[in-house]
């Protein structure tokens, strides 16, 4: 009874198995296209790999965060503009105005170009002797332009009232230029100092003073003339 | 000035990150931001970032400092340093310089765009103001710096430009004249320190004059420059 019932298993086990074979004998017959066949590869292909990788307990769904640096904004440009008293030696004093620019390499120095315009006023002698002019209108205008070396020293805070601190900065200025004056271009070499105080990070507020040496002989002799500018600007980092 | 704008979160590793009222090492420290917590990078001005804590104080930080921080990811903060390995490589250049072109005083600038470590495109502009004229000078070339690594670097340079001379009033006052110039040199470069190089050089003018001859002009300078 009991092999009775094991052969009438097997054999339908047996009969199960045949039409599996029959079936599968069937379809290679048909014409297949070759997508099929890299879709069986490829699902062969990533089957072996299962049976390869050990069977893994808990499947990680945390993706790995990347983050995108923005791009930091740089601000070490100062640009702006001056307005102040230029003293031309022999020539009196009057105002001035120039545009100035700096790039700040490090917290302790920074390179600047300057230039600027003012008209000469007369001489003494102009003055008390009447109808005399040493100058053309055009020959009075004073223009220089100076390329600097600036160095930052004694940095500070200044307060205003008892809730705002504002940064500050003393700086002292060495350079070389040209100065278009009396229809001559002369080599000008310019030092000075100024001090800035910063309301906002990048609005800056500047009182300077610079000499601008320059050898003229203009009156009769080769001297050496000391223009003395006195100045106050307005700047803006960016 | 733009409240919508994202700003790059960065995380303080060491035990507390010193910030600075003003963008400088003499500026006093006045807050200390502590590990685990996060600042937000507003803006960078030479070697300081400036910051903004969670609590919403605001602050300078070193770039010393800043190398120690790192992003929500965990990599480190990096950032272009402002070194010998920035001398070695950089995008751009520029400087002034004082010096002597054929017998007149000369004033320049320059600035330089490198498209390698190597080889960098230079745009130059000078004045030179002397006895018999005065003028000025555009020139621009290209620049070949043979080993940038070198802390002193010698480098040739090749281009055209142009000279605009103005002779200075005599009894018989010639014209002012422009002409296109042609130019070989060669020079040094030598690491100060941070951005700043010491840059020497000369330049062998050919001037293409309107006359029988071209001139020959001799321009010899010295300067200071930096990178970024």
């Amino acid at each position: 009874m009991e092999t009775g019932l094991r052969i009438l298993l097997l054999s339908a086990l047996l009969a199960l198995s045949g039409c599996a074979s029959l079936r599968n004998w069937l379809d290679r017959d048909e014409p297949r296209t070759e997508t099929e066949e890299s879709q069986d590869e490829a699902a062969q292909a990533s089957a072996d790999e299962v049976e390869e990788q050990p069977p893994r307990v808990i499947e990680p769904e945390v993706e790995r965060r990347t983050v995108k640096v923005p791009k930091i904004d740089n601000e070490n440009f100062e640009l702006g503009a001056v307005f102040g008293a230029l003293s031309v030696e022999d020539f009196g004093t009057n105002p001035v105005y120039g545009v100035t620019a700096a790039f700040h390499v490090t917290e302790d120095f920074f390179f600047q170009a300057e230039a600027g315009r003012s008209t000469a006023g007369k001489t003494s002698f102009e003055t008390l002797g009447g109808n005399i002019q040493l100058l053309t209108g055009d020959e009075r205008r004073f223009t220089y332009y100076n390329l600097a070396l600036g160095y930052n020293f004694l940095p500070g805070e200044v307060f205003l009232g008892r809730g705002r601190a504002m940064t500050s900065s003393f700086y002292l200025m060495g350079g070389i230029g040209s100065v278009d004056f009396a229809g001559d271009e002369k080599f000008t070499v310019s030092f000075g100092a100024g001090y800035r105080v910063l309301p906002t990070d990048w609005l800056a507020i500047h009182v300077r003073m610079q000499d601008r040496v320059f050898d003229s002989d203009l009156l009769g002799e080769s001297k050496l003339t000391n223009n003395l500018e006195a100045n106050i600007g307005l700047t803006v980092f960016f | 000035m733009c409240g919508a704008k994202e700003y790059l979160q960065v995380f303080v590793t060491e035990p507390y990150l010193e910030l600075r009222t003003g963008p400088g090492r003499g500026y006093p420290v006045t807050q200390v931001v502590p590990r685990d917590e996060s600042v937000d990078v507003l803006k960078r001005r030479t070697d300081y970032f400036k910051v903004r804590t969670e609590r919403g104080v605001e602050g300078w930080a070193s770039q010393k400092d800043m190398q120690k921080v790192v992003l929500a990811d965990g990599t480190p903060f990096t950032f272009p340093l402002g070194d010998r390995a920035g001398f070695t490589s950089h995008r751009i250049e520029m400087g002034i310089f004082a010096g002597d072109y054929s017998g007149a005083t000369l004033i320049s600038g320059y600035g330089s765009f490198s498209f390698n470590s190597q080889l960098a495109a230079e745009l130059s502009v000078g004045q030179f103001l002397g006895n018999a004229s005065n003028g000025t000078l555009i020139d621009l070339g290209l620049t070949h710096v043979f080993v940038p690594e070198w802390r002193l670097s010698p480098f040739v340079t090749l281009g055209t430009g142009l000279v605009h001379i103005e002779p200075k009033a005599t009894l018989v006052l010639p014209p002012d004249r422009t002409d296109q110039t042609a130019y070989v040199g060669g020079g040094l470069r030598f690491y100060l320190t941070r951005r700043f190089f010491a840059r020497a050089e000369y330049k062998s003018h050919v001037v293409f004059t309107s006359r029988n001859d071209n001139e020959e002009t001799d321009e010899w300078k010295l300067g200071f420059a930096f990178f970024f």
